[in-house]
């Protein structure tokens, strides 16, 4: 198993809600996407899958771990096994790409090791190969403020790529993109994740993008689960529900179909590649 | 909205109020800081320092002095250096444990906090005077004092440089299961490289500046000579040492701008960020740092033997219970007012001196003049003020408005040159005299900077007033260096934890200050 969260709750300091009551579980190496409302809970979801915070009750389990009572030597082991993907990656600008990228074995390397990587990187052949997947062999040792902002998030996706987790997390990864980079980097996810049969877990701002690419989605409603379908079963009539606060346009990837020539055929192929 | 019929401007009656409380206040200051303009042209001083001045030509060049000279200046270097190693040592551990960056919960960690604060709250030159009473006289004390007092300076600033940058690289990071260390060093170092490594080198160039001073109590280099020196009246030597000194503190200057330029290079297409430069530069620092502690042959094996141990321990403890009798703490007390009017009058004095010098073109002999009074700590200023205006506040109030004059009008220039010029342009083409286009067009957008700088330095220059005493320039140092004299350290221990309370006092006004102001 995955993760399995058991009427788990969240309450932040200033006692507002963020989850209540979530029960939801998770196979290995499934694909899901969790789709709503901005401020339904989803980064909060995400954020507790990955350990940033704790439940404030329920029960947590997440690869076979207990989340309460983590000594902190057996939470960093877990979190070594927790791949994340940001919105922004969270890379420093003067520091290298090849760097950026081995960084994502920090938690997994002795310590010795992380602090020769500084001088002389350790794993150029290791960087170059994750690199390889997101077309950015080139840059490997460029500066990252050398990047541009679509080239930088694909460096975060080598770092996660090169982690090799077991439970690969994203939050909102591709919102800041363009439509056919986003289509792109989350095909790249899925093909990683699926090659290496780890669990994929990604809240989406785009239903289309969900509806074409994951095979389950999560509908996440005022910190609630509103539904929980394979991506078949998810119909317009649910998802309009779901979105109820934000009018009657549902968020897609392409905003503006009407203004863009060629959308219609960019939506078809999308849906022809996932 | 209807004018008034009066021809009275609203705003005179709050202005000639506030005219009338600034010189209320300013009174009682000129007084305690004993401001007479007098004593500059008594017959008596004017003699003495006539004299001493008068010796300052021909500078000595005798081969020997020369030899002694050349001994001096490479132990100054080296004390700086040394101490500044020592410092970083000090400082690594103290900023990681004191820094809330790269931690997923905050922290308080009240007791490194308040071991920080106390050791860059007691200026170095005070730790300077007590470590010799414990090593003996040489440059053991002055070393030790700088590791401490910048130690503790460097841990706080670097701890806020690591806690300013974005966070999120090293969250990331730690969530991904790396340690605390490890986060901050991919995650947040190459953020702050450049500011830590620039401030440093910045640290590093007030420590020759200090190292110098320190010689006036003993802790070898330069400022011994020119102590010895300016205890004979020997001008010709004073001059010598005077010349030496400001040009190592241009070359520092240089050195630290053309490092600061350095790291700003990216680096080059190749598997290891570092090349024959830094290898270089990295090489050439282990060399120095080590030259440095080889050459000044200080015994740190003895420091830490049994025997220096309870002497030390003895020493610290003469110290306590610190002399809290009401008539010492009135005296103190005093001590603490006469440092405050030292440091009022003396800066409100660099303004106007800094204002009168920032203006004049064509600029290039008053930039010099200014890097000059700049480049002369304003302790080496007291030692030469004492001689022209007698012992006491006076002599203080000029030695701090010297130097801080050099510092005000470089950054006034600098600030008048930052100011929009089309104001002035306009003034200048309507026909205005230059003073008038001056008055109306540029100071009005420059005010506040200006006065952001003068607060600054009031802020600096209160720590400063506090030791200006131990060469005779008044206010709470000269206590304390009577009273160190005289072997009364409980009286001592009570001047010490005054002037640690001052300069705490100073820290929380103005980090209030400018949370107010933004």
């Amino acid at each position: 198993m995955s993760f399995l969260l058991d009427g788990v709750a969240l309450t932040h300091a200033n006692g507002f809600t963020a989850l209540a009551e979530i029960t939801l579980q998770a196979e290995r190496g499934e694909r899901i996407a969790l789709i709503g409302p901005s401020g339904a809970g989803k980064t909060s979801l995400i954020s507790l899958l990955g350990t940033a915070l704790a439940p404030t009750t329920g029960r947590a389990t997440v690869l076979d771990t207990a989340l309460d009572k983590l000594s902190p030597s057996q939470r960093k082991a877990l979190r070594c096994r927790i791949g994340t993907v940001h919105q922004a990656p969270p890379i420093p600008g003067r520091q290298r790409v090849v760097t950026a990228v081995l960084a994502g074995r920090l938690g997994q390397w002795p310590a010795w090791k992380s602090l020769v990587s500084l001088i002389h990187p350790v794993d150029i052949p290791g960087a170059r190969r994750a690199l390889e997947r997101v077309d950015l062999d080139d840059k490997l040792f460029a500066r990252c403020d050398q990047l541009s902002g679509g080239q930088l998030q694909r460096v975060g996706i080598a770092r996660a790529i090169y982690q090799q987790a077991d439970l690969l997390l994203a939050d909102e990864p591709v919102s800041a993109l363009d439509p056919a980079l986003a289509l792109a980097t989350i095909n790249l996810l899925i093909d990683d994740a699926g090659q290496r049969g780890a669990t994929l877990v990604a809240s989406l701002h785009a239903v289309d993008l969900a509806l074409s690419c994951f095979s389950r989605i999560v509908g996440v409603k005022a910190g609630g689960i509103h539904f929980d379908l394979p991506a078949g079963e998810v119909t317009t009539a649910l998802l309009h529900e779901l979105y109820a606060s934000e009018g009657e346009e549902l968020p897609v990837l392409a905003h503006e179909p009407r203004s863009i020539p060629g959308a219609a055929a960019q939506t078809a192929a999308l849906a022809a590649c996932c | 909205m209807l004018l008034k019929s009066t021809a009275r401007d609203p705003a005179f009656r709050g202005r000639l109020n506030a005219a009338i409380i600034v010189l209320l206040v300013l009174w009682p200051l000129l007084q305690t800081a004993e401001v007479k303009p007098g004593a500059l042209f008594d017959a008596g001083n004017l003699t003495v320092i006539g004299n001493f001045l008068a010796a300052f030509l021909p500078p000595e060049t005798g081969s020997e002095f020369l030899g002694y000279l050349g001994k001096a200046t490479l132990e100054t270097l080296a004390i700086a250096t040394a101490g500044l190693a020592l410092a970083f040592l000090l400082a690594v551990p103290m900023g990681y444990l004191v820094s809330g960056a790269g931690r997923e919960h905050p922290t308080l960690n009240p007791l490194s906090r308040s071991l920080l604060t106390i050791l860059r709250g007691i200026p170095e030159l005070v730790w300077a005077l007590v470590l010799v009473r414990v090593f003996g006289l040489g440059p053991a004390a002055g070393v030790l004092a700088l590791g401490l007092t910048y130690g503790g300076m460097l841990a706080k600033v670097y701890a806020e440089i690591l806690e300013s940058v974005d966070a999120t690289p090293a969250r990331a990071l730690r969530q991904n299961g790396a340690s605390r260390p490890l986060a901050m060093l991919y995650g947040l170092l190459p953020q702050a490289s450049k500011e830590l490594a620039s401030y440093t080198v910045y640290r590093w160039e007030c420590a020759i500046r200090a190292s110098v001073v320190m010689g006036f109590v003993g802790a070898g280099g330069l400022g011994q000579l020119m102590d010895q020196a300016m205890k004979m009246l020997n001008g010709g030597e004073a001059a010598t040492i005077l010349f030496v000194f400001m040009l190592l503190v241009f070359a520092a200057d240089g050195f630290s701008g053309w490092l600061r330029r350095a790291l700003d290079t990216p680096p080059a297409h190749r598997s290891s960020p570092f090349g024959w430069r830094s290898g270089g530069f990295m090489l050439a620092l282990l060399l120095s740092v080590s030259a440095s502690f080889h050459m000044l042959d200080i015994g740190f094996g003895a420091l830490f033997s049994l025997e220096s141990a309870t002497s030390i321990s003895q020493f610290v403890a003469s110290f306590f219970p610190p002399d809290l009798s009401a008539e010492w703490l009135a005296k103190v007390a005093k001590g603490i007012w006469e440092t405050l009017a030292i440091s009022i009058v003396g800066t409100l004095l660099a303004a106007v001196l800094g204002l009168l010098l920032a203006l004049p073109k064509p600029r290039a002999p008053f930039t010099l003049l200014l890097n000059t009074l700049r480049s002369v700590p304003e302790l080496v200023w007291a030692t030469i003020t004492v001689l022209a205006v007698g012992l006491g506040p006076f002599a203080g109030v000029l030695a701090l408005a010297l130097h801080t004059a050099g510092v005000l009008g470089r950054l006034y220039g600098e600030a008048f040159a930052n100011t929009p010029p089309t104001a002035a342009r306009a003034l200048r083409q309507a026909g205005a005299p230059a003073v008038v286009v001056f008055l109306y067009g540029t100071l009005p957008g420059a005010a506040p900077q200006l006065v952001a700088y003068t607060l600054y330095r009031w802020e600096m220059n209160i720590r400063m007033a506090a030791i200006l005493g131990f060469v005779g320039a008044g206010g709470l140092g000269q206590h304390l260096y009577f009273e160190l004299s005289l072997f009364h350290y409980a009286q001592a221990s009570t001047v010490i934890i005054a002037m640690l309370a001052l300069s705490i006092a100073v820290d929380q006004v103005s980090a209030g200050l400018r949370r107010w102001m933004q």
